[in-house]
């Protein structure tokens, strides 16, 4: 985080977008949604809503001027519902008052009537319905069908995983000020500004130019941000244009909670085929994603989920297929991760079920089939600078597997009712948007005469560091101190065309850009202090700590002198540069490519206590050895990996997603769902920085850090698998996560048989 | 109907004119400007609104502005004083306590409202003092770690 920005923050003078100082004339908005999961709309009366006092106007799909669609790639979502509804919370209309209070009064007062019509929850009859968001998708490599014969052992089941909520302690908002132009300004808790532009411009029928979306910063984010703050900002926009007063929108944790989707639940089928010593040899899968009512972001969640189908293992003959279903849900959408936690989830599962089959422990197999260098993807890319086998063997030693399972296996001989259980999590995260266009991304840099520097990205600031980590790079092209160099907010009219910030590529392609330009005022730097110094090829010239060198030797110019010189010399201080990821690219027909630009690998040692009268249990400890590249920031970098890793806790063992029989959100307040507070956190996170592990793909050698520690989550699950079968090796334990103390019990007491 | 209330904010007297119905949360953002206090659920669970009101922390969209009638308020705009930032802002910022920043002033101030009962908490007292609060960013730990260096 840039330095200033915490200082804000510690002070209370930190601005999100509901804090925001708006012009005395603004007016709210607030949303009348569905209370039918699938049903024709008969009718909306807004005659009850524009009798509340204070109420300006009611906007339904009628009154949206262009196109009322805010899909992205497939174009199935409307903003307001036209004649059907299709989930559950989907927006019907937006009502403008003087207040909130107001405004949400009204919306309840709208009279709607919806006959309801059959609606879809499951996958498995939404698969058999052919209720599809895209046609199923395969990869796969090598021939499994014939590679069963070559098996001992072959395993399969299924595995369920649940959804999860973002919880973004900021909910999603918006505000939005008609422009002079006949245009709109709209301010943003987005991770995809150009997203919003383009929508926006859309909905209002407008060229992108009269569209400004500007994003001070996210209070949290974690993908649900992405695609899910777009609606709200058109919504505010809509209002705005229309009324032409400034409109401010803000959902409250209830309205957030139901209104948005979450992270995919998926049911999958898996088949594991290993040879007698252990290595896997074939493994089929299909995953049965839980898409929600429209595409939104599903079908790239579900294509990241193939990519990471066998995780951190060289699996030679694989088929793996993805379903991306259509149900009478609030869409689903990223969340850290995207896709890759629900598969490397099925994977280990299949390794614990592969394990008692063969009669060894599940780290057994996950250690004899780690990747090293030369081995392939099932989607054609070969694994280089591996250091799968490293992160295990460093784990293993550094924290002392050996004597940690001793130590466990004493401690659950001693004790009857509370059972300790021990699991490793190895992990490997490509890096890169799968989308390959995607991976770009622009910097604005200027600086000014007093040697000060601002600096505009693609990044959105969102508490992943993201700012410091681009504030570091510039400081070190420029050699100055990171308190001259500020990060301005983000916005559509100093970058162009951005990709979302997302997919954990932030910090690489805005580091990137901001490096390129940084360099290119480096180089006119240079040429102005040869020209000024008269005796020195511009190449001879350094910057370094603030004062500027000829040919290694001091001279009378500071970082300061040279600026103000340059401007002088009517040098352009200013620099804009793109930064495109080499080297990468996919086939979707064929499924086959190299998507990434690299790979993120590290492994966990998870240890879990389990009282096994109550069901519950803690994570006792979380030992982490990560490849960080050469962190660019390790305070930034442990704070993603601790906050990650209780993320992946919270969803493998706490956080529950309930829906009743008609769609409706139950778990929706804080109150009934519940993300790790200060009691359910592990109780000691260790991380280790991978040593020697330069990454040159990496802005400075460094890896980026976002998504991968979330990962390490699942590992809390075998973990607890572990202690349950040590209290009884016989229980049949479902494949179900989350794995709360409710299904803790009703595995280890089945029936109603006493202990 | 609105009704005057009269209340102390950050050892500055006030005089507010609040509906009956409306929170502390609102009365402080709204009509006041210290926007510092954040709404994150607005029904108690989350603790981002904590303010200290007569030396304990208390969710502020649990409170009605008319209670505060007459309460001596603290939010996280009154910690910094002439002679700096508060000790607990300071560790915040050095243990790298804060990602998205949202969660911030409402953990400060439960740190804040506990270091002033109890200027050594153990760990097990700092975790029960911030266990009103959440924060989706960090883990906890480096919040755990700055309280802890401020009882040193």
């Amino acid at each position: 985080m840039e330095p200033r920005d915490v200082f804000l923050h510690v002070r209370g003078e930190a601005v999100f977008v509901d804090d925001a100082l708006l012009p005395a004339e603004h007016l709210f908005a607030a949303i009348r949604t569905s209370h039918v999961a699938h049903g024709h709309v008969r009718s909306l009366d807004i005659a009850p809503a524009m009798a509340v006092p204070g109420i300006y106007e009611v906007f339904t799909a009628r009154d949206i001027p262009g196109e009322n669609q805010v899909g992205k790639t497939i174009l199935d979502e409307p903003l307001l519902a036209e004649s059907e509804v299709h989930f559950v919370g989907q927006p019907l209309a937006i009502v403008v008052g003087e207040s909130a209070e107001a405004a949400r009064r009204a919306a309840r007062a709208i009279q709607v009537e919806i006959d309801p019509l059959p609606a879809i929850y499951d996958v498995r009859q939404a698969f058999a319905e052919g209720s599809l968001i895209a046609p199923p998708r395969t990869f796969s490599s090598g021939d499994v069908e014939s590679a069963w014969e070559q098996c001992s052992v072959v395993v399969s089941g299924t595995v369920e995983s649940g959804s999860q909520e973002h919880v973004y302690m900021e909910t999603q908002s918006a505000f939005a000020l008609p422009t002079d132009r006949g245009g709109v300004k709209v301010v943003s808790a987005t991770q995809s500004p150009s997203m919003v532009q383009l929508v926006v411009a859309r909905i209002l029928g407008l060229p992108m130019h009269e569209v400004e979306v500007e994003v001070p910063r996210l209070g949290g984010g974690f993908g649900g941000k992405e695609d899910q703050a777009t609606h709200w900002a058109a919504m505010a926009a809509l209002a705005a244009w229309r009324l032409k007063k400034p409109v401010k929108l803000v959902l409250t944790r209830h309205e957030d909670m139901t209104m948005t989707g979450k992270r995919h639940p998926y049911l999958s089928d898996y088949k594991l085929g290993l040879d007698a010593e252990g290595h896997m040899l074939a493994y089929e899968v299909t995953f049965y994603q839980n898409g929600g009512a429209v595409a939104d972001l599903s079908p790239a969640i579900l294509e990241r989920s193939l990519f990471h189908a066998t995780n951190a293992y060289a699996i030679p003959h694989v088929k793996a297929v993805g379903i991306s279903c259509r149900t009478h849900l609030p869409p689903n959408t990223a969340f850290r991760g995207f896709g890759g936690p629900q598969a490397l989830f099925v994977l280990e599962c299949a390794i614990f079920k592969a394990a008692e089959a063969l009669g060894v422990e599940p780290r057994e197999i996950q250690k004899r089939n780690l990747l090293q260098d030369g081995d392939a993807f099932p989607y054609g890319a070969r694994v280089e600078r591996c250091r799968q086998r490293r992160c295990w063997d460093v784990a293993e030693q550094k924290y002392n597997l050996q004597a940690g399972l001793k130590e466990v296996r004493q401690y659950n001989g001693r004790n009857a009712w509370r059972k300790k259980g021990l699991a490793l999590m190895p992990i490997c995260f490509g890096i890169s948007f799968t989308s390959t266009f995607l991976n770009q991304a622009g910097a604005f840099v200027n600086v000014y005469v007093d040697g000060s520097v601002g600096i505009s990205t693609s990044a959105v600031e969102m508490g992943q560091g993201v700012n410091a980590k681009i504030q570091e790079v510039a400081a070190r092209i420029f050699s100055i101190r990171p308190e001259r160099i500020k990060l301005e907010t983000t916005s559509t009219s100093r970058i162009a065309n951005m990709p979302p910030t997302a997919a954990s590529t932030g910090a690489d392609l805005n580091g990137h850009a901001t490096r390129l330009a940084c360099l290119d005022i480096v180089e006119r730097l240079k040429d102005a202090a040869a020209r000024c110094l008269g005796k020195n090829a511009p190449h001879e010239i350094e910057i370094r700590d603030e004062a500027v060198y000829a040919s290694g030797e001091a001279t009378e110019l500071t970082w300061e002198k040279l600026v103000n010189l340059a401007y002088f010399d009517r040098v352009s201080l200013c620099a804009q540069a793109h930064c495109a990821t080499p080297d990468i690219f996919f086939d979707r027909d064929t499924n086959k490519g190299n998507p990434f630009a690299y790979y993120a690998y590290g492994t966990a040692l998870v240890e879990a206590s389990l009282d096994c009268l109550r069901g519950t249990c803690s994570i006792d400890a979380v030992r982490v050895v990560h490849d960080f590249g050469r962190s660019l920031h390790p305070l930034v970098d442990l704070g993603q990996m601790e906050g990650g890793i209780v993320q992946g806790v919270g969803w493998m063992l706490l956080e529950e997603v309930m829906h009743d029989a008609d769609g409706r959100l139950l778990t929706d307040t804080l109150a009934t769902y519940k993300i790790p507070d200060i009691h359910s956190i592990p109780g000691e996170i260790q991380v280790h920085f991978l040593e020697d592990a330069e990454n040159p793909p990496g802005i400075f050698q460094s890896k980026t850090v976002g998504e991968p520690p979330f990962l390490y989550g699942i590992g809390a699950y075998f973990a607890l698998l572990q202690a349950m079968k040590a209290f009884r090796p016989d229980a049949h334990i479902p494949f179900s996560s989350p794995m709360t103390p409710e299904k803790v019990l009703l595995a280890l007491y089945p029936g109603d048989r006493p202990v | 109907m609105k009704r005057i209330i009269q209340l102390t904010i950050n050892d500055k007297e006030y005089e507010v004119a609040v509906e009956p119905n409306q929170t502390l949360t609102d009365m402080l953002r709204y009509e006041l400007g210290l926007t510092g206090t954040k709404k994150g659920c607005e029904v108690g669970d989350c603790g981002s609104c904590t303010v200290i009101m007569d030396g304990i922390p208390v969710n502020s969209c649990l409170v009605l502005a008319m209670q505060a009638n007459g309460r001596k308020i603290t939010t996280i705009e009154g910690l910094e004083t002439e002679k700096g930032m508060h000790p607990i802002q300071k560790a915040f910022v050095e243990k790298g306590a804060i990602q998205c920043g949202f969660c911030t002033p409402g953990m400060i101030l439960s740190s804040k409202s506990l270091l002033d009962k109890n200027p050594n908490p153990t760990e097990e007292e700092i975790r029960a003092g911030i266990s009103g609060n959440l924060c989706r960013c960090t883990g906890y730990q480096k919040i755990v770690d700055a309280v802890k260096s401020v009882g040193k």
